[in-house]
């Protein structure tokens, strides 16, 4: 079986973020990196389907060399078998549309049999790529799934609902997106690092998939961020004195603040 | 000249960093009430030796030791950097998930064991399961480590040791113990002190007296030697030669103790910064005086430093050098600026910084201990001096 994991790289979690001023793209010197906390169940769960089905795990990612290449080599520590990378000056900016589309056109060569996503990034939080790309690959698209198998050309899924789960079965190819707490995410041996420098890692320029630049980038975006705020700090807080009537006085503020 | 460290020891760190966040800090979080009291009970011994044995199964534990018995063969830069990332997130429990520096963790020197020995005893070592234990200090020989008493005489099939060894990290839990005695005192290091590797329980060895030290624990311990029979090919490396696989044993943990010294200064410059941003005096945080500031200044200076001294050493290990004059160096360099580090790290704090249920205090008494154990400071400056030509 043929999987490629999409993978994104996002600025530390814990990490205090800074946003150009001009165009409140994310300042990428400004803070350390890692892959998207999500998107590493994404790759387990490949390398899991890997192991039980045989095939190959490709890894695909977009944006600037080299520190994009940091991200595939840590899914490759892992033990995918190779990376892809789109890198072009033209795709900086890219909204959730536009990025999908770029990633549509690199998958379209790789020719997967099954597509899986983290199901949102860290950083922008929108969930719209999975959906958008499963639409410009004409492939089914299964999203919040917290389960995957895979029989006879089809996938099945649990997808995450409120509540419960809905099981939802599909042919192959499919783009799948993965929750957190799908798998337990392995972690990379020294060995698995070390080899991971001999694996393949393509990097191909817009020219190399057929990129439109009228698509993507700033320009080619249908949203806009037209302002960003910084998160005001944090009030202070309301102090109860305990006057011998202080459980009454918090329940009348639970109360008044509706959360009992 | 390159001062970066390799892409693929960055990684391994963060996968390391990730472990300790994922599966220690919880059950460090588990026993916070415990910690606080310094106290271990057999319920968080087994917690931590649970973390190690998962962390041998990640490579972590053992990844010094060579790939023929399960290790990584990991250089000593790349477990140079595993200590100081260990020690620099401050949890307790992330002393057991590593090997080195401590002494009950599997050690290089078991690697010039018969085959068929090392086959037996190191694999298990290095996957957590058992532990050892490195018996050289004498009560007659400390810091003159050549001077010991305890004596290796060959009859018939086996060699019977006989002696008393004192202050022996983990000696009354070790499964194996690496035992130094003089086959002949008059040679000393020079063809007359052997290395044996004795099991638990094997007659004429027993557990005397189990100490503590100002650290809380009670993991020393003496071991007493009586007509103890020992099989040869439990002779580790060659015959009167056992004081050099200790001194490489001990040049090795130089360069892991100071690495650990470095991740403590790393993280208790950490903890007092937080301090001296939140502790406000006469209207200020604390942070905005000179005085504070200037105490966290040197600190950083210094553990910087240390960090370059440490790093250096490593890269002259795994050049192949044997450097026993570096070594020594950080040794002294890096216990020293910890107790520094530490002692400010207790002014900040002020009276929190005296309280035993506060952040700093029991780091401040557990470092001293790394100045004496090892080799004292004096020892190092010794050995330097001799490598100046005095």
């Amino acid at each position: 079986m043929n999987i490629v994991v999409c993978v994104k790289r996002v600025p530390d979690t814990a990490a205090e973020k800074k946003l150009d001023p001009e165009d409140f793209t994310l300042d990428r010197e400004s803070v350390e990196s890692i892959m998207n906390p999500v998107d590493e169940y994404g790759v387990e769960e490949a390398l899991r389907l890997k192991d039980e089905h045989g095939g190959e795990v490709t890894i695909l990612t977009m944006g600037p060399e080299p520190a994009e290449k940091q991200a595939v080599r840590k899914a490759l520590a892992l033990g995918a078998d190779r990376g892809v990378l789109v890198t072009d000056d033209a795709i900086h900016g890219s909204d959730a549309l536009a990025t999908a589309y770029v990633l549509a056109l690199a998958l379209a060569d790789l020719e997967p049999d099954l597509v899986i996503l983290g199901s949102e990034s860290t950083d922008a939080r929108t969930s719209l790529v999975p959906q958008a790309l499963a639409q410009l690959l004409a492939m089914p698209g299964l999203t919040n799934v917290k389960k995957i198998e895979v029989a006879d050309g089809k996938v099945t899924v649990h997808r995450e609902e409120e509540g419960g789960h809905a099981v939802v079965e599909a042919s192959l190819p499919a783009v799948v997106s993965v929750v957190k707490g799908i798998n337990e995410p392995r972690y990379a041996t020294l060995k698995g690092i070390m080899s991971a420098k001999q694996k393949p890692v393509d990097v191909l320029s817009g020219d190399d998939i057929g990129l439109d630049p009228a698509e993507v980038g700033l320009a080619g975006s249908r949203t806009e961020v037209v302002e960003a705020v910084p998160r005001p700090p944090k009030e202070q807080g309301t102090i109860v004195q305990d006057e011998g009537d202080g459980a009454a006085k918090l329940a009348d503020f639970l109360q008044q603040n509706k959360f009992v | 000249m390159d001062f970066s460290i390799p892409d693929e020891y960055a990684e391994m760190v963060s996968t390391f960093r990730a472990f300790l966040d994922r599966e220690v800090r919880p059950v460090e979080e588990a026993f916070l009430r415990e910690l606080q009291e310094d106290e271990l009970t057999p319920q968080m011994k087994e917690a931590g030796l649970g973390l190690r044995r998962r962390s041998a199964e990640l490579g972590f534990y053992a990844a010094h030791m060579p790939e023929e018995v399960g290790g990584w063969g990991l250089s000593n830069l790349g477990y140079t950097l595993l200590v100081e990332a260990g020690a620099s997130t401050g949890l307790r429990f992330a002393t057991f998930v590593l090997g080195p520096p401590n002494p009950e963790s599997p050690n290089p020197i078991l690697m010039d064991l018969p085959l068929e020995v090392r086959d037996r005893h190191v694999p298990p070592l290095v996957r957590g399961e058992t532990t050892m234990c490195f018996a050289l200090t004498e009560p007659e020989a400390g810091s003159d480590a050549q001077a010991i008493r305890t004596t290796a005489v060959r009859d018939g099939d086996a060699w019977v040791l006989n002696g008393r060894k004192h202050f022996i990290t983990n000696g009354a839990n070790a499964d194996v113990a690496v035992i130094f005695a003089a086959n002949d005192r008059e040679k000393r290091a020079n063809g007359g002190i052997t290395a044996f590797l004795v099991e638990r329980g094997t007659p004429g060895l027993t557990v005397g007296k189990q100490q503590r030290t100002l650290a809380g624990d009670t993991n020393q311990a003496e071991l007493v030697l009586e007509d103890c029979r020992v099989p040869p090919e439990h002779v580790i490396g060659e015959v009167g030669f056992g004081f050099q696989s200790a001194m490489k044993f001990l040049n090795s943990g130089r360069a892991y103790i100071g690495a650990m010294c470095v991740g403590i200064a790393d993280h208790l410059i950490r903890i007092s910064v937080e301090q001296a941003r939140n502790r406000e005096a006469f209207g200020r945080p604390i942070g905005k005086y000179q005085a504070i500031q200037w105490m966290l200044a040197d600190s950083a200076v210094e553990v910087h430093a240390a960090r370059l001294m440490t790093y250096h050493l490593a890269w002259l290990v795994d050049r192949g050098d044997y450097p026993i004059r570096e070594s020594s160096m950080v040794k002294l360099n890096n216990t020293e600026m910890v107790g520094r580090v530490a002692d400010r790290a207790v002014q900040v704090f002020g009276g929190m910084g005296l309280l035993t249920e506060g952040p700093v205090e029991r780091i401040f008494r557990w470092v001293r201990m790394l100045r004496i154990v090892e080799g004292t400071s004096e020892v190092q400056r010794l050995i330097i001096a001799r490598s100046l030509g005095l």
